[in-house]
């Protein structure tokens, strides 16, 4: 009985989650759907290194900051474009994506000297 | 006249270089030129069995009496000689110049020392002994009395020869063949300074031994028991001076090297003690002419080159040799042990190996430099009981890889490249999406 209306809670809970998050604008899905894709191929390197070890340190690392650091910069594009957060309603998207270029652009720029 | 008398000057050089020129150096380190000191000539005959031991090997031996106003170890500044043996026990204080001080600074020079005291040594003997880490014992009575180990005597005797027999355990010392007979002993213990570590008994008394006065009653515990006396010790100073004290003069006298031997409670009669064989060998090796070795010859250089670097990198292979020689009293001879090791040294050894050797002195051995940068040293410290040490240390930095030496497109990390490159694709892709989506 208990556990019953545990897993109808757990579904409810699933289901209201569906529906707000079916409001996001598409914009932003598509900034998650981006971090979803550099998380999980970081997730790869890491179990990928667990099975061969460490040897190239330095190119594992870039590897996986690589993934790191595009999540972060794309969390950081969502919170300045999210309509909702009042924090930037100045800040125009345009100016926030732009950001986002520059700032990937040095990051890759240090991941190629870094890769070995 | 005045050429005339610089030639007479020049003419009367003559002997003095040629005798400098058989003197002790590091390339011929054997004592030639030997002063004794005796108490008086009757020594000479008495022992002359050793002195001509002495002589037939060739040294020099210029007998003095310890008193002769004359003597002196050293002229403008040169040693006169390479060594000098004490048979003089009862001396209060030498002739001419010499003294205790003199003495040791001769020691510290690098020469070498026999002393031989006796029941009677005066504090002058026990002064320069003391110095040298052997304190014999204070009571100027005492002598080394043992019931047990003492030599059969056709008088029972108040068991003050002892018959010894616990030898040091070394070949180089001793020689290589095994003194089968006891040495016969007669005369004072001593027992060497537990803070002085390069002083060794090489002759200990018998568990049952003690120094006292063998003519009166003890009414006290002796002060000095048991394998504790030492009757015959060596240093080997740091500058490989070598000393050898003995407590007995007598020992090194023909009469005991004559005479035969009989332990207490052995039936074997040996018809000649041990004398003769132990005091000549513990000779030739305080004379050097065993276990004085030399390094030569140190060579280092990566694998399968011929030239030694100025520099090596991490993880190069290397090959290091060093040729190590004994002299042997006439010549230098392929020093064989199985015990040589290199460090490979940058504060605490990186790398310890063990050299091989091709029993003709070369010593050789190659190693990986360890994956740590800095300045390194390759050093043999070699010491071994009865011989020379040696110390060599050759400095040799090692570098860190160069930025061109790293290896590339380690297959191995062919995912974390690709993942770089998704991540770049990816970035490119997700700002068409972004920009043009709807």
């Amino acid at each position: 009985m208990a556990k019953s209306s545990a897993t109808k809670d757990a579904q409810a809970l699933l289901h209201s989650l569906r529906s707000a998050y079916a409001s996001t604008p598409t914009n932003l899905k598509i900034i998650d759907i981006y971090v979803l894709f550099a998380i999980f191929t970081a997730v790869i390197q890491v179990g990928y290194m667990a099975i061969v070890g460490s040897f190239p340190f330095n190119s594992f690392l870039s590897g996986v900051l690589s993934c790191v650091g595009t999540a972060v910069l794309a969390v950081c594009l969502r919170i300045q474009v999210n309509k909702e957060n009042k924090e930037f309603k100045d800040l125009p998207p345009e100016r926030a994506y732009a950001d986002f270029v520059l700032c990937n652009l040095v990051l890759h720029l240090v991941i190629m000297n870094f890769l070995g | 006249m005045s050429r005339a008398l610089a030639l007479l000057a020049l003419l009367s050089s003559f002997p003095f270089l040629a005798l400098l020129s058989n003197a002790f150096s590091p390339e011929n380190p054997t004592d030639r030129r030997v002063l004794v000191l005796l108490d008086d000539f009757s020594i000479k005959s008495s022992h002359s069995l050793y002195f001509n031991s002495l002589q037939t090997r060739g040294y020099d031996l210029d007998f003095k009496l310890a008193d002769d106003p004359k003597i002196a170890l050293q002229r403008y500044g040169q040693y006169l000689y390479d060594a000098l043996i004490l048979f003089s026990p009862t001396i209060d204080s030498f002739g001419g110049s010499l003294n205790a001080a003199a003495i040791l600074e001769f020691v510290d020079a690098g020469h070498d020392l026999i002393l031989a005291a006796d029941a009677s040594a005066s504090d002058l003997i026990r002064e320069i002994a003391s110095e040298c880490g052997v304190d014999f014992d204070e009571d100027v009575a005492a002598m080394v009395v043992d019931h047990t180990s003492y030599a059969v005597s056709d008088t029972e005797g108040d068991h003050t020869l002892i018959a010894g027999d616990n030898f040091i355990q070394s070949d180089v010392i001793l020689g290589g063949e095994k003194i089968k007979a006891p040495v016969l002993f007669k005369g004072i213990g001593h027992s060497i300074n537990p803070a002085n570590s390069l002083v060794m008994k090489i002759l200990s008394a018998s568990p049952s031994a003690y120094s006292a006065n063998p003519k009166s009653k003890l009414s006290a515990p002796p002060t000095l028991t048991g394998s504790a006396i030492s009757l015959v010790s060596v240093v080997q100073a740091r500058n490989n001076a070598r000393i050898l004290i003995s407590g007995s003069l007598s020992m090194f006298g023909n009469r005991f090297f004559r005479s035969g031997v009989q332990k207490a409670g052995s039936t074997i009669n040996h018809d000649k003690s041990g004398n003769e064989q132990f005091v000549t060998e513990t000779s030739k090796w305080v004379f050097h002419e065993r276990g004085h070795l030399k390094a030569v010859n140190v060579r280092h250089h990566k694998v399968e080159e011929a030239e030694e670097p100025s520099i090596y990198r991490i993880n190069d292979d290397l090959e290091y040799s060093v040729e190590i020689y004994e002299w042997s009293g006439t010549s230098w001879e392929p020093y064989v042990a199985d015990d040589v090791q290199v460090q490979f040294y940058m504060m605490s050894p990186y790398v310890l190996k063990t050299l091989s050797t091709n029993q003709k002195g070369v010593y050789y051995t190659s190693f990986k430099v360890p994956d740590v940068y800095g300045v390194f040293q390759f050093k043999v410290e070699y010491e071994k009981l009865g011989f020379t040490s040696l110390s060599l240390a050759k400095q040799i930095p090692v570098r860190p890889f160069r930025h061109n030496e790293y290896e590339r497109f380690i297959t191995t990390a062919f995912p974390y490249y690709g993942a770089s490159f998704s991540m770049m694709g990816g970035f490119f892709l997700f700002s068409l999406v972004y920009l043009y989506h709807k």
